[in-house]
């Protein structure tokens, strides 16, 4: 390298000619052709199927050519004023703000609208709502509850508890015969949040009220307000505590969301806090356990039994979109309601239109009734926004912090971004 | 990027003395008179550091061979069995891998071409023209770069590199070699103050422009600074998330670190397909380390010794 300075610097000068020449050249590639439009997905389980669906959809006409972008940044995307033409992804506090900016442009002119059951297209408005829009159409909703390992049930001779006084009494029966009741994963703070709080806050408080509540109080939030975290949650989260502490694995703080599904899936606990997206993880290890679900019970009322919900895949498209019309077209493809039923029955999803396959996998088969009488809320931990650091605060209470010093901070944190925004 | 610096000093140093390689090291040491009864110490210790780079390697290679159930049983340690190249297979069909490896081998070398050049270039006008107010200070304004850190700047570089149309692989590129230029032009400029003026005189006396001493004696006597400097913005280019995940529009022309990230989400864990990716991205760098790696020590000791 040292006697051929010449060389060397022509060698770097041609390599550097050849990045540029070769990015403009990929720059002319577009342009030309049929319609793109980039499809926004990043769920990476759900790759695979999108991908078989966009090559059939591509070989079926000329006008519009998908193409998948699992990879891209959506803030950078529309900082830029070039998001993807077509989004299908989960919907939450996030993904909310481009909607509540007007950044989503109006679906309800496409029949597509008219199919969405309404009880689910609320739940999108729970977080916000742009004045005269249907701006997000939900694709798929994940039922969350109970997991339960119906052969450790059996054996014990136990039923699915419907009241409160019957959980306690399952769970100090499955202690006696020395079975772990609950499998705690702490070391993840999601998982407490997603889990314990959610189910204990959802099956006690009315999640979607409390939160139009707190929200039009914004900074009037404190101890001395008609409703706040540490006066509504109190009993709710104070349940979660005892639960914790009296019918979990000793280890649960160390052990994170991987350890839980292994553990789970050896048949070490009864019964596990997740969602639908870990009865996946744990058939990687035992494909053939006997799983079943029921809604985490908190009062005495065997009526008042509610499943935790959440948009797993909604669709949207940006009003920066050069593709509207492709996207639209590909969209109502993706609508179509064999297509619909086929992913989520291969994800463990619950339909969202009126005509929707029902569920028929025994997992998840304990949550049809409640999700078909629209007996559901949407996580409480879900509705705060993520600068505060809720999945903390409660993974904190998990671990034996505070309960009242807590909710007292959610408060004054909540009551301090609302005087910001 | 700047732990990366002190690693690679740290493996040099550690498979140059277990080989007894390391002639100055130990004379050092001779001298002190301490050698003798603190090899075996040392050994140890280096030993111990040789195991934290060797373990992480050999979970990511026994990881890449499991299948999916052996590769989520809480066994890290344990080796494949069965033998399974599924996760490779995976790896290999969910992502656009020979694009996204393209993409990042481009990117990668421009941004190792760019620096050197830019950086020995601006480094020599400096060193050569320390006693002129505007190059003192334009080598504190290039330093002061330092200490900026890209996410920072990251919302108006978005910006601006949308509004000039260079939102792809070539945008990375530039913003890679901006990002490198300032401790690589602190590494030339300290490494150029050691080569004696007389040289650069002589060839003057022989006829030579400002231009042939660059070329024909400076830059080559800057060959191995050149290779540490290349080192460094190889590995900051190569292994960079950030940058092209914000940057780079286009998804086919992203980079493989950001093409990788979708086999790891909160809800699954794919380890197997993921560290066969890792391994497949890691193959260059450890590649480029054993060939080059006589230039990084050389590099490196000639920049701590001289500087």
């Amino acid at each position: 390298m040292p006697r051929h300075p010449r060389r060397t610097a022509r060698v770097l000068a041609a390599s550097l000619g050849l990045l540029m020449i070769g990015s403009t050249l990929v720059g002319c590639a577009e342009g030309s052709g049929p319609e793109r439009v980039n499809f926004h997905l990043s769920k990476s389980e759900a790759i695979p199927f999108f991908n078989e669906v966009i090559s059939e959809y591509n070989a079926s006409q000329d006008d519009v050519e998908v193409v998948l972008d699992s990879s891209s940044n959506l803030q950078a995307g529309f900082l830029r004023g070039n998001p993807p033409d077509l989004g299908l992804l989960n919907y939450n506090m996030e993904m909310a703000r481009f909607m509540e900016r007007g950044a989503l442009s109006d679906l309800s002119d496409m029949p597509e609208a008219d199919r969405i059951l309404p009880e689910v297209q609320e739940l999108v408005d729970q977080y916000a709502n742009y004045p005269g829009r249907t701006s997000v159409l939900p694709y798929s909703v994940m039922a969350a509850s109970v997991i339960y390992n119906k052969k450790i049930f059996e054996e014990q001779g136990l039923e699915v508890p419907q009241t409160y006084d019957e959980l306690i009494a399952v769970c100090d029966q499955l202690t006696e015969a020395g079975i772990t009741p609950f499998y705690g994963t702490f070391k993840d703070p999601w998982t407490v949040a997603q889990g314990w709080f959610d189910y204990t806050v959802g099956g006690q408080v009315d999640v979607a009220g409390f939160y139009d509540e707190m929200n039009d109080l914004g900074t009037e939030v404190g101890p001395d307000s008609p409703v706040s975290f540490e006066k509504t949650l109190a009993e709710p989260v104070e349940t979660m505590q005892v639960l914790i502490d009296s019918y979990t694995n000793p280890d649960a703080a160390s052990k994170g969301y991987g350890d839980g599904n292994l553990a789970f899936a050896k048949g070490e606990a009864a019964m596990y806090l997740q969602g639908p997206w870990a009865l996946g993880e744990i058939a990687k290890t035992d494909p053939d356990l006997d799983l079943g679900t029921f809604p985490l019970p908190m009062t005495d009322d065997p009526n008042d039994l509610k499943v935790r919900v959440n948009i797993d895949l909604a669709a949207w498209i940006p009003e920066a979109s050069e593709s509207k019309e492709g996207a639209r077209e590909f969209l109502s493809y993706l609508f179509d309601q064999d297509l619909m039923d086929e992913y989520n029955a291969s994800q463990l999803g619950y339909g969202t239109t009126v005509d929707a396959a029902p569920v028929t996998d025994p997992r998840i088969l304990g949550m049809k009734e409640f999700y078909d009488n629209a007996e559901f809320y949407q996580g409480a931990s879900k509705a705060i926004p993520l600068t505060i650091p809720t999945e903390n605060y409660t993974q904190g209470i998990a671990l034996g912090g505070g309960v009242e010093s807590a909710l007292r901070r959610l408060d004054g944190d909540w009551a301090r971004l609302a005087l910001r925004q | 990027m700047s732990v990366q610096p002190a690693l690679i000093a740290k493996d040099v140093d550690a498979a140059e003395t277990l080989e007894g390689k390391g002639p100055r090291r130990k004379s050092q040491y001779r001298e002190k008179g301490i050698v003798g009864r603190s090899s075996w110490s040392l050994t140890i210790l280096l030993i111990l550091c040789a195991v934290t780079v060797i373990i992480p390697l050999y979970v990511t290679v026994s990881m890449a061979f499991k299948t999916q159930g052996q590769a989520v049983d809480g066994n890290a340690f344990s080796l494949p069995a069965p033998f399974s190249v599924d996760g490779f297979v995976t790896a290999w069909n969910l992502t656009d891998y020979p694009t996204a490896f393209l993409v990042s081998i481009l990117i990668t070398a421009g941004t190792v071409a760019g620096t050197i050049i830019l950086g020995a270039l601006a480094s020599f006008a400096i060193s050569r023209n320390w006693d002129r107010r505007l190059f003192r200070w334009s080598f504190y304004y290039l330093l002061a770069a330092m200490f900026l850190p890209f996410p920072v700047v990251a919302l108006p570089q978005i910006q601006l590199t949308g509004l000039v149309g260079l939102d792809n692989p070539v945008g990375v590129t530039f913003l890679h070699i901006m990002f490198q230029l300032s401790f690589s032009i602190l590494l030339f400029t300290a490494f150029l103050r050691s080569i004696p003026a007389e040289l650069e005189e002589s060839a003057r006396i022989d006829g030579a422009t400002t231009w042939q001493t660059f070329w024909r004696l400076i830059f080559p006597l800057l060959a191995p600074m050149s290779a540490t400097v290349g080192i460094f913005a190889f590995l900051a280019s190569w292994n960079d998330f950030m940058m092209p995940s914000l940057i780079t529009s286009d998804p086919a022309l992203q980079t493989l670190p950001v093409v990788q990230s979708i086999f790891q989400s909160q809800f699954s864990n794919n380890y197997h397909v993921s560290f066969a990716s890792y391994l497949m991205a890691m193959a260059p760098a450890i590649i480029v380390y054993l060939f080059t790696q006589r230039w990084v020590m050389e590099g490196v000791t000639q920049g701590a010794v001289k500087g």
